[in-house]
């Protein structure tokens, strides 16, 4: 796997990067296996070497409880960011959509190599904080489509009656 | 004298003749316009019903569909979404997409 194509990893150096990933292991997960459930507590990172992983929340769809798709993870992307972050527990359920392979991170690990290596732990915790901006960006700007499409159907609602 | 009371009856029972036709003439004409009147309210209502919100359909969709339309809709949403973030712009935030559910 190519350090430069991981997003954990951007901007770290070649050696420290490869210690990081010595810190990890390898999981291989069949499609359609969950890898973990909304609300469950997170102690790994992942970050996904093959295939693609769903994020999805729960929803009521006429009676029936689905799961909607939130987000889309790829390759190269981290995903189980709660880890890090508390209160440490997983706010989307994650799926493998395809036959999918991890690597996977203990949380105690990384903050124990953090808290040798601060400046690797800093730039890790930055490309972190990147992907929480990222999704939190993203459904500020769904946010406010989803609120004018509510405000035109009010507006022509009211102007029906 | 009797023919002035003559005159007097003959003029009171036009007047009664008169004023039972005319009774008789509005108490039929109110019923043919109650019964069309909610016709031409009731029209309208079940023009919107039918065409203002297309979810108000949604329930004929089958869910397998529903859930399709609702993923491919949450994919163009964040597409849009992620062009605003590379290129933020009002005219971005607010452009349309494909999405099933929004037409």
């Amino acid at each position: 796997m190519p350090d430069t194509h991981l997003d954990l990893l951007k901007s770290i150096a070649l050696e420290d990067a490869r210690a990081v990933l010595a810190l990890g292991s390898r999981v291989s997960l069949p499609s359609g296996t969950v890898l973990f459930e909304l609300g469950a507590p997170a102690d790994h990172l992942y970050v996904i070497d093959r295939g693609r992983v769903n994020l999805t929340l729960p929803m009521q769809v006429f009676g029936h409880e689905e799961d909607i798709l939130v987000e889309e993870r790829l390759p190269g992307q981290t995903l189980g960011w709660s880890a890090l972050i508390p209160p440490h527990r997983f706010t989307l359920k994650a799926t493998a959509q395809i036959d999918t392979e991890l690597l996977v991170f203990r949380r105690a690990a990384l903050l124990d190599h953090f808290a040798a290596h601060p400046a690797v732990g800093y730039a890790i915790v930055g490309n972190v904080a990147a992907t929480v901006g990222q999704r939190l960006q993203v459904f500020q700007a769904m946010w406010l489509r989803e609120m004018k499409r509510v405000l035109e159907l009010s507006r022509g609602t009211r102007e029906e009656k | 004298m009797i023919m002035f009371l003559m005159g007097l009856a003959l003029a009171m029972f036009g007047l009664a003749v008169t004023a039972a036709a005319f009774g008789a003439a509005t108490q039929t004409e109110p019923k043919p316009e109650t019964a069309i009147q909610p016709h031409l309210e009731l029209a309208p209502e079940r023009f919107f019903a039918d065409s203002h919100r297309s979810f108000h359909r949604q329930p004929n969709v089958p869910l397998e569909v529903l859930l399709l339309q609702i993923e491919q809709h949450v994919r163009l949403e964040q597409a849009a979404a992620e062009s605003f973030i590379s290129l933020p712009s009002p005219e971005v935030l607010n452009c349309r997409t494909e999405s099933p559910l929004v037409h």
